[in-house]
């Protein structure tokens, strides 16, 4: 059974005051002195005498105006403060959140998520819960988006959080715009360890629990008969995302056996490709 | 043509004429300055002074639609016409002539469509400068046009006595623009930067067309993403000070550049906006190198969305830079994934510019473990990345992006994120967009406040993390296009 976590975010640590990165504290001086005058403008104001070294770097100018004098400064101040960067100083280490004995899950499966949330949304409940089961990770690339996309939802979002373990109330600590839109709802057990259920038409669903060729057998026979096209699709993806695990490569073979001159050839392309990428998916998730 | 048809109109021309040979016009642009257009229907040839990189433009293209409507009268040419067809009429000559006298060469450009030329242009399909200063050129749209990805090179043509006098005229108003600028510039320093009038776009704007005018695009481009920078946080006075002195620098740097040492007078000449065609570039000496893409970074720049991959060579270990371009509802390079590697030719823009255009690729990109771990070997730490950028930034101090990879982690400072390590900190540039957000949320998860060797790219307001180098693998978290904007974002 998952259990729920406290959906409550972590606090962000106390901020630390940044101090200017500057090349040498002169040219600095300098630098503001010319951005006052630059603010004022060379006809109510004279530019800054230049310190040492700029002043040898502006010096083989013939400037007869003020402004043009000016101009010179700023183009050699900005070169030198531009070319000598330093960095400000070091900064206080964030909190670390606390550790999670659970690998990440794999690239590949990061890859899966990306292309199922764009293709096969019907499938993320299943990735994210058979993710779970099976002791992985949400890896970390993940997690921004997982948490983005289900703001308002609040069963899938603890299910992240679950996923992602203490990774996840730190992250929203730090960035307040992930939090979830409705922190105070409510997620029984039961709905979070359990997959949603699907409409499936009653002639449909009686072959959840067929092997694959017989329900490819079926469906095919179906489809090049136009007794299923297009306006089934919807209760077909739901059949294909709820049929037995050990149907799916059965299945998908079925479907790549479809007569193509047939005018729902497409839809069975499609109906094919869904049980492929279920089955890979849950072969990235298989157990650690 | 289809930009060409809504400008086929008499009422925006003016100095229509047409003889037996050639039409002509003036069609009044964006810029301050109208554009001068000749067509050569009989052998067909093209000039236009517009800036556009297209030929033929479609000012061109709607002076001939205008011309077979009927809608243009004959009358006396004029000289600059006359003179015009003169020089083509002698070039077809001589060229037919050497065809005559010596055996064809073996690389002599056989394309017919090659011998014609923007009259006005040096580099036809070279791109103007961009806000990539110093890593050179990039496109500027012209008059609706757009600029798509980078094609491949034309043949190189044969030479054309236009090309002598359009180059002097080019300099000629290149110098003009230089001058412009510079006078420019004087007004704001003597005025100061507290004039209500810097806060109008139409101030910078109307600079910016001149500026296009004298085809100095990268000026015109620089002088536009200035504007943005007035107002945009407290400390807006320091940028724009900063940045109207490195326009200055360019500008006297342009007008010595004769003076200059070559290299740098290739540096100069690109940032200002002198254009070099792809053909020209891609006939250099190619760096062949296994080449890794280290980061990428993708930014709008008015009605272009400009996407930068950084690569690095394995060998060379030297940085380069492969600009793609994207109008509204075009596509940005996709074939460069983030983390992979490639062995290509590589040939790079006048000047030792880390701009680059790719030239034969041996392979496609593949993952390769080795990129992220040849990264995480070899990141420094930010008081070296500051070096590496200040030694790059001395040699052309109007680079504003620059990349280097470095060892360090996330901290705050205020509001405001930081990379930070035992040997000091760099701001982050806040982008104020949602891309920030998801680059600093990745950074973020992935590193869990843990130090990692991170790609970033330097700018003069701040560091924009664009990938992480885990030991297995790279995430790519730079800025991304916004894809109601561009595909393949």
């Amino acid at each position: 059974m998952i259990e729920p976590t406290d959906p409550t975010p972590a606090g962000p640590p106390e901020p630390t005051t940044p101090e200017p990165t500057t090349p040498e504290p002169a040219m600095a001086e300098h630098w503001n002195d010319l951005v006052t005058v630059a603010l004022l403008g060379t006809d109510r104001r004279d530019p800054p005498t230049p310190p040492g070294a700029l002043a040898d770097l502006v010096a083989d100018t013939a400037r007869s105006s003020p402004s043009e004098r000016m101009l010179a400064q700023v183009a050699a101040a900005t070169a030198v403060r531009r070319a000598g960067i330093l960095p400000g100083p070091a900064l206080d280490e964030l909190a670390v959140p606390e550790g999670d004995d659970r690998l990440p899950c794999t690239p590949a499966a990061v890859d899966r998520w990306h292309h199922i949330t764009a293709s096969w949304p019907v499938l993320e409940d299943e990735w994210l819960l058979t993710l779970i089961r099976n002791g992985w990770r949400i890896a970390p690339e993940l997690l921004p988006a997982m948490l983005l996309r289900h703001r308002n939802d609040a069963v899938r979002r603890t299910r992240v959080m679950v996923g992602v373990g203490n990774a996840g109330r730190w992250l929203v600590g730090h960035l307040p715009y992930l939090e979830a839109r409705h922190p105070n709802a409510t997620v029984t057990p039961e709905a979070l360890a359990e997959l949603p259920d699907l409409p499936i038409a009653p002639e449909l669903a009686q072959m959840l629990d067929w092997p694959g060729s017989e329900i490819a057998g079926v469906v095919g026979q179906s489809i090049e008969s136009a007794a299923l096209g297009q306006s089934h699709k919807p209760m077909l993806v739901n059949l294909v995302a709820r049929i037995r695990l050990d149907a799916l490569i059965d299945f998908a073979d079925g479907m790549d056996s479809v007569d193509s001159t047939a005018s729902g050839h497409g839809l069975a392309t499609v109906l094919g490709d869904l049980a492929t990428t279920r089955h890979r998916m849950l072969d990235e998730l298989a157990s650690t | 043509m289809t930009a060409a048809q809504p400008i086929a109109t008499p009422t925006r021309w003016a100095g229509l004429g047409a003889d037996a040979q050639s039409v002509w016009g003036s069609f009044q642009g964006s810029g301050a300055e109208p554009y001068d257009t000749m067509v050569d229907h009989g052998q067909l040839g093209f000039s236009c002074t517009c800036p556009s990189r297209k030929t033929p433009c479609k000012h061109a293209l709607a002076l001939l639609l205008l011309w077979v409507r009927g809608q243009i009268v004959d009358t006396r040419t004029p000289s600059n016409v006359e003179a015009w067809m003169q020089r083509r009429t002698g070039a077809r000559n001589r060229a037919a002539g050497a065809d005559r006298d010596a055996p064809k060469s073996a690389d002599a450009p056989t394309d017919a469509g090659a011998q014609e030329h923007r009259s006005h242009s040096i580099a036809p399909e070279g791109a103007a400068p961009d806000s990539v200063s110093g890593e050179s050129p990039g496109p500027t749209p012209v008059d609706g046009e757009t600029i798509g990805d980078e094609r491949p090179p034309p043949p190189v043509p044969p030479p054309d006595p236009d090309r002598a006098a359009a180059r002097d005229d080019r300099v000629a108003r290149m110098r003009a623009g230089l001058t412009e600028l510079d006078r420019w510039l004087d007004d704001r320093i003597r005025t100061g930067l507290a004039d209500p009038s810097l806060a109008q776009y139409s101030t910078w704007d109307s600079l910016a067309a001149r500026l296009v005018d004298a085809q100095a695009g990268s000026l015109a481009n620089r002088v536009r993403r200035l504007a943005g920078l007035v107002g945009a946080t407290p400390h807006w006075h320091d940028d724009v000070l900063a940045e109207l002195g490195i326009l200055h620098l360019l500008a006297r740097a342009g007008h010595r550049i004769g003076d200059l040492p070559d290299g740098l007078a290739d540096a100069v000449a690109t940032s200002v906006g002198w254009q070099v065609r792809q053909a020209d570039v891609l006939a250099g000496v190619p760096d062949t190198d296994e080449w890794l893409v280290a980061g990428r970074s993708d930014v709008r720049e008015d009605r272009i969305e400009v996407r930068r991959h950084w690569l690095r060579g394995t060998n060379s270990r030297a940085w380069a830079l492969s600009l793609s371009f994207a109008a509204y509802q075009q596509s940005l390079d996709t074939s460069l994934p983030v983390g992979t590697s490639l062995r290509a030719d590589l040939h790079r823009y006048p000047g030792h510019a880390l701009r680059s255009l790719m030239g034969t690729r041996h392979g496609d990109a593949v993952n390769n473990g080795g990129v992220a771990s040849m990264f995480a070997a070899s990141a420094c730490s930010i008081a070296e990345g500051c070096d590496e950028v200040g030694v790059m930034v001395a040699a052309e101090p109007w680079l504003d992006r620059v990349p280097v990879t470095i060892r360090a982690r996330l901290a705050r400072t205020g509001q405001t994120w930081a990379l930070t390590d035992e040997t000091g900190s760099l701001p982050i540039l806040d982008l104020g967009t949602r891309a920030f957000d998801a680059g600093i949320a990745m950074l973020l998860a992935v590193s869990e406040g843990r130090p990692l060797a991170l790609t970033i790219e330097w700018t003069p307001h701040g560091v924009i993390p664009l990938s992480i180098h885990l030991p297995d693998r790279t995430v790519d978290i730079g800025p991304r296009a916004n894809t109601s904007f561009v595909s393949a974002a």
